[in-house]
């Protein structure tokens, strides 16, 4: 076996290893929390009642037990990995009983959704604009959305989401500042959803293209800018090709590869959530999810959400790598 | 160029999502609607309404003050009708000469939403579940100790106790929570009560469950139709038809929602944030009408020093450590002045100040510190005037200038700074000044570690960094510790040197201290290592404290001999000083007047607190009115 | 020396780039001339807007932004310096190697590059923290966020010596005997080095933001002031509902000031680095 189907399967193997290995990592990790669900638990039924003493004891080895937690470290792991290879990753620890997969399974959804779409907007906005202002370098209107773009890329994200906020929820309120969709609405799929799911998510995607327009806007400038300077375009302008033609046949194709590793490592990595857009605009999602779990010491599902991040983003990787050969034919399949 | 013409064309399709209005909530008609934070946040396991199986769901989205309910309600401020109020008893506890029986009359004619009458059968059912299922959140408590339950007519239930307990019935009585009760005709078919999620919940309370956000950010609930049935219809009509609980995010976005009017009753913000709806919001109003406007919890946030911690173990240093503070630039770091200080380790609110702060004035005025070298009087009872007249000049006819109004609203006094006095009580305990520095009897830098609660507790973060910096400008190297998210755990192990926190809760409306107290017991102090259960995180211990537990056991809850106890115990706090007493914990709930008016406030209406995450609510709700 | 003159006499984005930098760092410099430490709150009155005698205002906790910031950048500055230099460093040796040697040395160790890009970077931050407590300090941080966040380069500068691993000119000095190392620095980094000036800028970047966000959620030590412990402060007091905007805006400006110096100045270095973009941008 030579060529492609070899490269294909050693790349499968390295897949397998680079997952199996991240989620041991994880679940050390996790692991090595110092908070105690279980304590966490007591905490939070005790603080503001009554409780006898002797009682908080008691309580603690019931909640050891029904959380399942009495083994060691070692019989957890296998646990662990029981339940994965059954596709489950058990009951959360921080609201017991309920599974862990529905918990993520709720959040899930609202994250892929304004990842995915604000990821692709940013992406094709920034090359785009990237891409003209490397290869038209004198265009004013060009100029003055770099100088935009590069100027809201340092400043802090939660800055521009807050300001964001601000103008369009307080001094001038056209848009709602929280949550997914209005109060008491059914999710039906209905017109009137539809609007108020757009309603509700311009100002999360807006504040994420803000910020992350500059990144791609430079890195593909720049890398157009090397392009342009390889001795194809220079034949190519020689020769008289439509200067729009060059720009696009010669100059962007060629640029895009690397932007196109970094959109799919972007987009599987969406997967942890949006944390500070999920906490300025109270939009639904993974991120929230995963940081009380951090907080409830609920180690179950801060490494369901992980997993399930580790293996997206591996697959990402994986997909660019195996189209890498056929992007760029300078690179032999190896 | 067709860049610029893509703008407009992109701006000209998104204008029509920010022009349509749609409003807060879809389908309710707003003024029927009363909007509440839930301080719990965005609720994980939203479809969970089993509030007895522990931790697995939200408790304040409106669950345990609309839905639920349980024998007895003692108020934290006055009460519709007076502190302690019967709700599902008819009467107050009757307990047996020796305390080892409680029984419980209840009221007739209360009904489960779906139409049940609830009886002495649901009380048996709850109690009993408890005893025979473990791991529920009320297990522990009944298992310790109910030895038998029994229902001799369907409006008694006796309770037989494994050991005498006078305080037995504080399991049943609502502070913030306290056992509610479960629906016998729907758990009874449950195969495992731990994993039932009772959605919807069948409730005693006025409202039922009308919708809910499966991301947990919304939960709403509906007046009853039969709303007469519940115990609060004693009282009249629930005035909100509709009561929507929100996560409404960080404090400065609850600041901007009721700005819009969009949110009736704010859980807690920052002063600032406060300060900002005082000025630019005229519809809001706190619990005072001007400063301080927050509402004095029952909670007395503290300087805690771990008593296991060798540094800490001489009553000397305690002191010492309490003399270098300057509560007036506490209060301003932390409250910003609108704070409630108190010296002693009650909480200055709801029956404190009667009972205790007014009482104990004299002993404190009188109250002798001998530091070896001197003898000083440490109390300055004129703090809380200096705080009211420093902030008098930029807030003007805000700030009372009534000598008992300045009391309630700033406290009285506190310790006056006495660094020499300090000095004189640290060299007598074996601490030496080396340069600028201190140094521990064994050499070592006295090094303090103050842990706070971070962006959790803001303005216990900001009083833990302004005490820090008080005892750092002394020459002691102290600094602050964020365990955001660990505090609990590391609260419960010992693992803190010291802690802005608080040990000492109470009723707020009811003198006795058993609440929190009788946990303070030398018996309950966990070894080093161990984790200490509630509530007696400085894990200190004294027989003369024991003494006090130990005789309160054995008097019954309103026995007036229980407040001559109590000032006992503030007697020994003071010359003892096992946690530094700083103030009462100050929650800025802000109520907007657009759609409702009727809130209890400190002057004209103290019937409840306003803090809308207490079981106390459901008073709230049958004295708000729509506003005209 | 002689260049850098030259440079700067000559190529405007170069020097604007160097004038925002000085700036930037004068500024962070002044700390040590500080008249009050930079944990000590309530030294000045709260809540004062820029004036002559307080030119950057007062925070709402009682201290002078403008020295306070100081600190604050000098403190994020040197945070940002050392992420990036360690993990571009790292991210160097691994990539050109990588790309170069191919093989089963390639696999291996895109291996652990992978591993390192498929961790989710936020919860491990956090967790860390947790299991660190109080011995979290924004120098662990840093040796932190630098061995974390030279994976995702590393591949880029790897794709791009695997292209070059294929060029003719490498061919021709393996032909004429260089050694590897040879070919590494002498024919290969000067390729990769365009892409490393612009990934350390956005490195520099991604770190502060990273530190920001980890603030604003509470994640760090609050006792060393950095730019995103002063967001964390300003939040703390709902600075910008209560109106008191110049605690936010002022560091914002310096960070944006610090972008824009470093852009600009790997842009001209990338177009001096490289001789034939210096040939092919005078046509345009």
């Amino acid at each position: 076996m030579t060529g492609y189907p070899l490269y294909l399967l050693t790349r499968l193997g390295q897949f397998a290893l680079v997952i199996f290995i991240g989620i041991n990592i994880a679940f050390v990790v996790t692991h090595a929390t110092p908070i105690d669900p279980v304590e966490q638990s007591i905490a939070a039924s005790t603080q503001f009642g009554s409780i006898n003493p002797e009682a908080v004891e008691m309580m603690r080895q019931s909640l050891k037990e029904l959380y399942g937690l009495q083994g060691g470290l070692w019989d957890q792991y296998v646990t662990f990995w029981r339940r994965i290879a059954a596709g489950d990753f058990g009951p959360s620890l921080s609201a017991f009983p309920t599974p862990v997969s529905i918990l993520i399974g709720r959040a899930l959804p609202w994250t892929v959704a304004l990842l995915v779409i604000s990821t692709l907007l940013t992406w094709v906005l920034g090359n785009l604009l990237g891409g003209l202002a490397g290869y038209y370098r004198r265009n004013r209107a060009l100029r003055f959305a770099g100088i935009l773009a590069m100027a809201f890329h340092p400043i802090p994200y939660y800055i521009v989401a807050f300001l964001l906020l601000i103008v369009f929820g307080y001094l001038w309120p056209i848009l709602p500042i929280s949550g997914g969709y209005t109060m008491n609405m059914e999710q039906d799929w209905s017109a009137e959803f539809i609007l108020s799911l757009l309603r509700h998510g311009l100002l999360p995607v807006a504040s994420l293209a803000l910020v992350g327009l500059g990144g791609w806007f430079m890195g593909m400038r720049s890398l157009v800018s090397n392009v342009v300077t390889e001795d194809y375009v220079a034949y190519a302008e020689l020769a008289g090709v439509e200067r729009s033609r060059i720009l696009r046949s010669y100059v962007m194709r060629n640029a895009l590869v690397p932007q196109v590793t970094g959109l799919a490592i972007s987009l599987g990595s969406i997967f942890n959530g949006a944390i500070i857009t999920e906490q300025v605009f109270g939009y639904p999602g993974v991120g929230t999810l995963l940081i009380s779990a951090v907080h409830a010491g609920d180690y179950s599902l801060v490494l369901g959400i992980t997993t399930v991040s580790i293996i997206a983003v591996s697959f990402a990787v994986l997909l660019i790598d195996l189209a890498y050969p056929l992007l760029d034919p300078r690179v032999k399949a190896r | 160029m067709r860049l610029w013409r893509a703008v407009v064309a992109l701006a000209v399709v998104l204008w029509p999502l920010g022009a349509v209005a749609q409003g807060t909530i879809s389908d309710l008609p707003r003024k029927e609607t009363l909007i509440v934070e839930n301080p719990e946040g965005t609720i994980k396991n939203a479809g969970w309404f089993n509030i007895w199986a522990i931790n697995a769901g939200s408790q304040s989205n409106g669950l345990q003050q609309l839905g639920m309910d349980t024998f007895w309600y003692i108020d934290p401020q006055k009460g519709v009708d007076g502190v302690w109020d019967n709700s599902l008893a008819a009467e107050k506890p009757i307990y047996n000469a020796d305390f080892t029986e409680m029984t419980v009359k209840l009221r007739k004619g209360i009904f489960w939403s779906d139409g049940v009458e609830f009886t002495a059968d649901d009380v048996l059912y709850t109690i009993q579940t408890h005893m025979k299922t473990n791991g529920l959140r009320w297990s522990a408590p009944v298992q310790i100790n109910v030895a038998e339950v029994s229902a001799p007519d369907p409006q008694t239930v006796v309770f037989k106790l494994k050991k005498p307990n006078s305080r037995f019935h504080a399991l049943f009585t609502v502070r913030w929570n306290a056992m509610w009760m479960m629906p016998k005709h729907v758990f009874e078919k449950v195969p495992d009560i731990t994993k039932f999620d009772n959605n919807p919940p069948v409730t005693l309370g006025a409202y039922t469950l009308k919708s809910f956000d499966p991301n947990g950010k919304w939960y709403i609930w509906q007046k009853r139709d039969d709303w007469k049935r519940t115990t609060v219809a004693r009282f009249g009509e629930p005035g909100p038809k509709y009561v929507a609980y929100i996560d409404p995010g960080p404090p400065d976005k609850r600041v901007i929602a009721q700005m819009n009017h969009e949110l009736d009753i704010i859980h807690d913000t920052s002063p600032e944030g406060m300060f900002k709806l005082a000025k630019d919001s005229p519809s809001s109003h706190g619990w005072f009408k001007g400063f301080p406007y927050a509402h004095p919890d029952p909670t007395l946030p503290a300087v805690l020093l771990n008593a296991e911690n060798p540094m800490f173990q001489n009553r000397d240093v305690r002191w010492a450590l309490a003399l270098l503070i300057d509560i007036k630039a506490v209060s301003l770091a932390s409250y910003r002045g609108a704070a409630t200080i108190s010296a002693i380790a009650i909480p200055p609110t709801g029956a404190g100040p009667e009972y205790y702060h007014e009482p104990l004035e004299a002993w404190l005025k009188a109250f002798e510190l001998d530091t070896g070298k001197q003898k000083i009087k440490p109390y300055d009872p004129t703090i809380g005037k200096q705080i009211a007249d420093m902030l008098r000049p930029s807030l003007k006819d805000q700030i009372p200038t009534d000598a008992a109004d300045i009391a309630k609203a700033f406290g009285r006094g506190w310790w006056k700074p006495n660094p020499q006095a300090a000095t004189e009580l640290l060299q007598r305990a074996g601490y030496t000044k080396k340069g600028d520095k201190w140094y521990m009897p064994d050499g070592k830098p006295f090094t303090i570690h103050v842990t706070v609660e971070g962006d959790l507790r803001p303005v216990m973060t900001r009083a833990g960094s302004m005490v820090a910096q008080q005892w750092r400008q002394f020459g002691i190297d102290a600094s602050t510790v964020v365990a955001q998210g660990s505090m609990f755990d590391r609260r419960q192990a010992g693992d803190y040197e010291a802690m802005i926190s608080w040990s000492v809760e109470t009723w707020g409306g009811h003198p006795d201290l058993a609440y929190f107290l009788d946990s303070w017991h030398s018996q309950f102090v966990a070894p080093p290592g161990k984790p200490q259960p509630a509530r007696n995180w400085q894990r200190w211990s004294n027989p003369e404290l024991d003494k006090i537990i130990e005789d309160t056991r054995k008097i019954g809850f309103d026995d007036p001999k229980g407040v001559e106890l109590g000032r006992d115990y503030v007697k020994l706090m003071v010359r003892e000083m096992p946690i530094i007493p700083l103030m009462s914990y100050n929650v800025f709930t802000v109520m907007d007047e657009t759609y409702w008016t009727g809130y209890p406030n400190a002057a004209t209406a103290p019937y409840t607190d306003p803090v809308p995450n207490w079981g106390n609510t459901k008073y709230m709700m049958v004295k708000l009115k729509p506003k005209q | 020396m002689r260049s850098f003159l030259a440079l700067l006499k000559s190529n405007r984005q170069f020097a604007s780039g160097v004038v925002l930098l000085a700036l930037v760092a004068g500024f962070a410099c002044l700390s040590f001339f500080s008249p009050y430490p930079p944990n000590d709150s309530f030294v000045v009155p709260p809540d004062l807007p820029p004036s002559p005698e307080y030119w950057f205002g007062t925070t709402s906790r009682g201290q002078e932004l403008f020295w306070l910031l100081t600190f604050a950048i000098r403190n994020t500055l040197v945070f940002g310096i050392v992420v990036a230099v360690l993990s571009r460093l790292l991210a160097l040796l691994i990539g050109l190697v990588a790309g170069y040697a191919g093989g089963w040395v390639d696999r291996l160790l895109m291996s652990i590059n992978d591993t390192f890009i498929v961790i989710p970077l936020f919860p491990i931050l956090v967790l860390f923290y947790f299991v660190l407590k109080d011995h979290m300090s924004w120098g662990l941080l840093a040796l932190m966020m630098a061995f974390l966040g030279w994976s995702y380069d590393a591949r880029l500068i790897r794709s791009v010596a695997l292209s070059l691993r294929h060029r003719e000119f490498t061919e021709t000095g393996i032909f004429s005997g260089m050694s590897t190392r040879q070919i590494l620095v002498e024919e290969h980094l000067p390729y990769v080095l365009p892409i490393v000036f612009s990934t350390t800028m956005n490195n520099i970047n991604w770190s502060i933001g990273l530190e920001v966000t980890l603030s604003v959620l509470g994640f760090t030590d609050i006792n060393t002031p950095t730019i995103g412990v002063m967001i964390y402060w300003a939040n703390q007091h709902t600075a910008l509902v209560a109106g008191i905007w110049w605690w936010i805006f002022f560091p914002v400006l310096l960070v944006v000031m610090t972008f824009i110096g470093l852009f600009l100045l790997a842009v001209s270095m990338n177009e001096y680095i490289d001789p034939r973009s210096r040939l092919g941008r005078s046509e345009r």
